[in-house]
């Protein structure tokens, strides 16, 4: 199992950089401090259920149903019709009001936002841990040992992504508790409506945030392999962080721009990064579905690993 | 001599059709302290690179302990404990740390043998301090000590002594010797201090321009047969007709004189005898730069 003992060194190299920890401490005192806007601006916008709430979301509907009829039928809006009809149709009928009393769940869905510094800062780990090696010199030592190139390249590259993972956890973890301290858990037990193959079904919150933290990680997942190729190519981090950003931020609007014009744009990687739009919402080209995303993301993936890994392999080590 | 434990056969390295290293074939046994000469840019580093696995081998190949470089890099390198150029090491990381993170790497090396090492450089007093409050001297001293730890049977050092003070300058040779003499490892070494290197080496391989000039004991290499012998008489002219059957020079008042070691009691008997005094008669031996230079130069 020597992987693992890869896998730990390159972990302790990350955990034992001063940076590391302030990136942590920086993503929990944000989700602290948006916690405590939220609460302390409760009196400005209180959502207030009343009674009334029945009949708006059946004006709500009605229209939805007008507009359903006046839709064409490869309108992508139908199916987003057709949900948030069947939701609202749920909740007359069993009496589950629209808007909930802030509580710890709508806490850590609207701290879901800060996955993007989480993702952020992966970027920053994923492009440094190669390059840092060849700036610092220390990839000399690290490649006259008993492995493969491709073994130390793979534990590099594990580790960052298991960077992610874990800090997408405590961002979790740290919403969780903050937001029990300072909302406190739901009254009685609100469930999550999902719409699911034409019906609405009642999920556990608890599932729903998770897949919703899961899923908002795949674009940081992506960009981090991303960047992680450019510095192992160009054995330069600033690029890598700077492509990567550009992308973070830009990426989605551009491939929006182009999509309005070109059906090739659903071939390009952040049409497909965000995988929530076949569940809440329309798809961004008409035609794809899931699996089409699936496999684009694939495809990107292995690209991105094989370049990294062979121009790892081969090349000279000159630092 | 000991087996041979490192064999190069036909080390080449081109790079954009530019030879740089030529067709190296030559062998290094255990027990030796093999030390590798040349002027910058003769291709020094790159072989060592080239054996260590950092840089590819276009032709050749290079066998270490019967495991070949090329074909079964993991086997071969297992052998190997080398610093290229500055070891550098992970300024954040204790010392300690440093020697955990390779010690990971290798199965067995235990919480003692990082001590012993450690005891061996003499840094048992800095090893828990984080590397960049270390000298260069100390940094040094811990990238020989990440070399030993895994007990390989040959030693690649480039330029051992960068940084040290004579006294670690001479604590490092006895060590280097040491370990050849009581593990048996062979050791070879990459440096441009000519004057250690002949202290330090048994055995040296001469570089030029990629290609292999020469390798000689350094013995050969200082003392040939025959040697220029410097007396210093009290009549110059008289010597020369004296010693007129050798080649004689002379340079700032002494006679240089081409002799091989029986000439000598011939040479003194004859100027005692013609009533020439005699005040001193020393060999002028070449230094190991002399004979580099010369070698290099051609």
């Amino acid at each position: 199992m020597t992987m693992i003992k890869l896998i730990q060194n390159e972990w302790i190299k990350i955990i034992k950089r001063p940076g590391t920890l302030v990136m942590i401490a920086l993503v929990i005192i944000l989700v602290g401090v948006v916690g405590a806007f939220t609460k302390y601006s409760e009196g400005k916008s209180q959502q207030v259920t009343n009674d009334k709430w029945k009949q708006v979301l059946q004006q709500d509907t009605d229209s939805l149903k007008k507009d359903l009829k006046e839709a064409s039928k490869n309108d992508p809006n139908r199916k987003f019709i057709e949900k948030n009809i069947a939701v609202n149709e749920y909740r007359i009928k069993h009496n589950i009001a629209p808007n909930e009393e802030r509580n710890v769940w709508t806490f850590i869905d609207s701290t879901s936002d800060v996955i993007v510094l989480v993702g952020l800062f992966t970027i920053i780990i994923a492009a440094n841990i190669v390059a840092s090696e060849f700036n610092w010199g220390t990839i000399k030592l690290l490649l006259i040992r008993p492995y493969s190139r491709s073994e130390i390249i793979l534990s590099k590259y594990l580790t960052s992504i298991l960077f992610g993972l874990v800090f997408l956890a405590v961002l979790f973890c740290a919403s969780l508790i903050i937001g029990l301290i300072l909302f406190g858990p739901a009254d009685g037990n609100p469930s999550y409506l999902a719409y699911v193959d034409g019906h609405v079904e009642e999920q556990s919150r608890l599932l729903y945030s998770a897949k919703l933290y899961l899923l908002s990680f795949i674009e940081t997942f992506m960009l981090a392999t991303m960047a992680f190729m450019v510095s192992t190519i160009f054995r330069n981090n600033t690029i890598a962080i700077g492509l990567s950003i550009f992308l973070l931020f830009m990426g989605n609007v551009i491939t929006t721009i182009v999509a309005t014009k070109y059906e090739w744009a659903k071939y390009i990687l952040f049409a497909n990064t965000n995988l929530m739009q076949y569940m809440d919402g329309a798809p961004l080209v008409e035609g794809m579905t899931m699996v089409f995303s699936c496999i684009v993301l694939i495809c990107y993936l292995v690209v991105f690993l094989f370049l990294a890994f062979y121009v790892f392999s081969k090349r000279d080590v000159t630092a | 001599m000991g087996k041979s434990i490192v064999q190069m056969k036909g080390l080449t390295k081109v790079i954009k059709n530019k030879r740089i290293v030529s067709d190296l074939s030559f062998d290094i046994y255990e027990g030796e302290v093999f030390g590798f000469l040349g002027p910058n840019g003769a291709g020094k580093t790159t072989t060592i690179r080239m054996m260590v696995g950092l840089m590819s081998i276009t032709e050749g190949d290079v066998i270490i302990n019967g495991n070949s470089i090329k074909t079964d890099f993991e086997k071969a390198v297992a052998n190997i404990g080398a610093i290229v150029e500055n070891p550098e090491l992970y300024k954040f990381l204790s010392g300690y740390d440093n020697l955990m993170q390779y010690a990971r790497m290798v199965k067995g090396i235990t919480k003692e043998k990082i001590d012993e090492v450690v005891e061996l450089v003499g840094l048992t007093s800095a090893i828990r301090n984080k590397v960049k409050t270390y000298s260069l001297g100390m940094r040094q001293r811990l990238g020989l000590a990440q070399c030993l730890l895994h007990d390989p049977k040959v030693l690649i050092l480039d330029e051992p002594t960068n940084g040290l003070d004579p006294a670690g300058i001479r604590e490092m040779r006895d060590y280097l010797q040491k370990l050849t003499r009581e593990k048996g490892m062979a050791i070879i070494v990459s440096s441009h201090l000519l004057s250690e290197m002949e202290m330090m080496c048994d055995r040296i391989g001469i570089i030029q321009k990629g290609q292999l000039v020469g390798v000689q004991t350094v013995n050969e290499l200082i003392n040939e047969e025959s040697q220029t012998y410097i007396v210093e008489v009290s009549d110059i002219s008289a010597a020369q007709k004296v010693l007129s059957k050798y080649s004689v020079e002379i340079n700032e008042g002494d006679i240089y004189v081409q002799a091989s070691r029986e000439d000598v009691p011939e040479i003194i008997e004859k100027l005692v005898h013609a009533g020439i005094k005699i005040y001193g008669i020393k060999v002028n031996s070449k230094t190991l730069e002399d004979r580099f230079l010369e070698i290099t130069n051609v």
